[in-house]
């Protein structure tokens, strides 16, 4: 679903990435992990087109999406969600995924009518806020919510344009362990053939999700496989969880 | 999100209502003032489209304006068209030159876009004041006035000619208000407020912010015609960048981002200029310290001023009203 090939890429002198090579079937769950600085949303960024790799190549659904900008990419599939949050301000939750909602069926441009008002945009509305717990909120603006609810709606709204591939960059960073935990079983319970690639710091979160684990340090990938393989890894407790308690 | 609250439409409502008595009593010299008035509105409501809703501020809307007037009085003069399609195509010229503005533009932000538009109307500008098909320096005359004598209308008569110049206003604050109602105008006020995660959500980024422009063009090209055909003379000035910072402090009086506050702002604008123009030849010092004491106000215009006060004693009564019912 989801493919790079030798993907690299350096910010002059530093190699944020070295030669990824990541494959995604359809419907799987893969969890990134990684200490710090390893190049983890640097590869996401990469992936929806926001930076251009110096070398390697990347493919959606077997098309070669390399070259492509970042809006025709999302209108092949493509969503992520941003580590930091990146709303739209100041718009009530309703608004920020009817937004979402409406450039995704192609509507961002169009001249004759209220696709905020159309029946379903608003359905998507009505289903993602069910599925990210926003549903009392949707009349709230985004400023007057807490971190938390902001955390959920960033995530909406990658939902919101009904993607193939879903990118999620550590969506539970800064929220306590009760609404990591709801956010878990949210994760859960998305539609099985939705491809999942979530960046996670919380070990214990990222293996109860996860049907694969890639782990990347400096980087690169220093680990690629099933979950059990993962928490077993020596490699993986020295780089990763070093790492860790140095941070 | 554009919204009509109440309270807007009341504003509409009564500056409605107000201006279609005045256009009934007024003498020659208010008549005058009504058109002046109307021109600056259509104008205000162009540039609040772009600049309070997509954060586009525009130093090049006078100069779309020109493009607007000199079109028409062109078309109708030296191609001989009659005032009708000569409107529709000056109209089109505006819009389609807005929307190439638009496209150049849209990868700038913030004040790079405002230089990049000063750059635009500039180059406007200086070509109509060479140019010997515009008239140069001095200006072009013989605008023709819509002809409505088909429906019985006569438009050289300024009472008449008030009111049509109060329907086009209308006509302008529903093509705009339509258009923040429409996919391209939610994306627009997104755009506003986080252009990155748009284009991550799949909109053509570019595309909606040359097409929101063209819309913005396509409106002041018809103040640029109701100008035109008010005067029925036009000269370079009318083009000059001082018109667009004039439009740009109205909708800043007015309420950036209201559509009724800078039509509000114009009626404002144009009244003190002439209230005051009578007593002190400074008048521009004095609308300059008003501008000030409006800015330091912290408020959104008069009308953001008027918005908040009214939110703010609502929501004053409203927990009253909940405790009430958490006691019953
Ligand atoms: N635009 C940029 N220019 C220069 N260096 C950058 C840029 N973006 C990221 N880097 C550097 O690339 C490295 C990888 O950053 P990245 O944000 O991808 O790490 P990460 O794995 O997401 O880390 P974290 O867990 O802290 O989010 C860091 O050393 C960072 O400083
Ligand atoms: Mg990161």
């Amino acid at each position: 679903m989801l493919e790079t090939r030798a993907l690299t890429k350096s910010f002059g002198a530093i190699h944020v990435t070295k030669g990824v090579n990541l494959k995604l079937e359809k419907g799987e769950r893969r969890v990134i992990l990684g200490p710090n600085g390893a190049g983890k949303t640097t590869l996401f960024n990469q992936l929806v087109g926001e930076i251009t790799p110096n070398s390697g190549s990347i493919y959606l659904d077997g098309q070669d999406i390399t070259a492509m900008r970042v809006a025709d990419r999302a209108r092949l599939g493509l969503s992520r969600s941003y580590q930091k949050n990146t709303l739209f301000d100041g718009l009530t939750i309703r608004e920020n995924l009817g937004l979402s909602a409406a450039v995704a069926l192609g509507r961002g441009q169009g001249l004759w009518s209220d696709p905020l008002q159309s029946p379903e945009v608003v359905e998507t509305v009505r289903e993602v806020a069910a599925q990210v717990d926003l549903a009392p909120y949707l009349d709230a603006s985004v400023n007057a919510v807490s971190y938390g609810i902001r955390r959920q709606l960033e995530v909406g709204i990658a939902l919101a344009t009904r993607p193939k591939v879903i990118l999620m960059d550590e969506p539970t960073s800064g929220v306590g362990p009760e609404m990591s935990k709801g956010f878990h079983r949210l994760l859960k319970a998305l539609p099985r053939d939705l491809t999942v690639l979530i960046i996670e710091h919380d070990m214990d979160l990222a293996f109860d999700v996860a049907d694969t684990i890639t782990v990347l340090n400096y980087g690169e990938v220093v680990f690629d496989g099933l979950p059990e393989a993962a928490r077993s890894s020596q490699l993986l407790k020295d780089i990763y969880l070093g790492a860790w308690e140095d941070a | 999100m554009f919204r009509h609250t109440p309270l807007r439409l009341t504003t509409l409502g009564l500056m409605a209502a107000g201006s279609l008595i005045y256009a009934i009593i007024a003498g020659f010299f208010g008549l005058e003032i009504l058109a002046e008035i109307a021109i600056l509105a259509i104008l205000v409501i162009a540039l609040d489209l772009v600049a309070g809703f997509g954060g586009m501020v525009s130093l090049c809307h006078g100069a779309l304006m020109g493009v607007g007037a000199y079109a028409f009085t062109v078309a109708a003069n030296e191609a001989g068209m009659t005032a009708l399609p000569a409107m529709v195509l000056a109209i089109a010229l505006s819009a389609a030159i807005a929307f190439a503005i638009g496209a150049v533009c849209a990868r700038s932000i913030g004040i790079y876009f405002i230089m990049a538009t000063l750059a635009f109307g500039q180059m406007g500008y200086s070509f109509v004041f060479q140019s010997s098909l515009f008239g140069g320096d001095d200006g072009l005359s013989g605008a023709p006035r819509l002809d409505l004598s088909a429906l019985g209308i006569d438009l050289t008569d300024s009472r008449t000619f008030a009111f049509y110049a109060i329907a086009l206003v209308a006509l302008a604050y529903l093509v705009a208000a339509l258009t923040l109602r429409s996919g391209l105008g939610r994306s627009l006020v997104g755009l506003h407020h986080n252009e990155k995660r748009l284009r991550a959500l799949g909109l053509t980024v570019w595309r909606a912010k040359a097409t929101a422009f063209a819309i913005s063009g396509a409106i002041a090209g018809l103040a640029g015609c109701l100008a035109a055909q008010h005067t029925q003379y036009i000269s370079p000035g009318l083009m000059s960048w001082t018109v667009s910072g004039e439009a740009l402090v109205v909708v800043i009086l007015g309420g950036l981002g209201t559509l009724v506050g800078p039509i509000l702002g114009a009626i404002l604008f144009v009244v003190l200029k002439h209230e005051i123009s009578s007593i002190t030849p400074y008048w521009h010092a004095i609308v300059g310290l008003i501008l000030i004491a409006v800015v330091m106000s912290r408020a959104n215009g008069v009308f953001g001023f008027i918005e908040a006060r009214i939110a703010a004693r609502t929501r004053t009564r409203k927990p009253t009203l909940k405790e009430a019912d958490a006691d019953a």
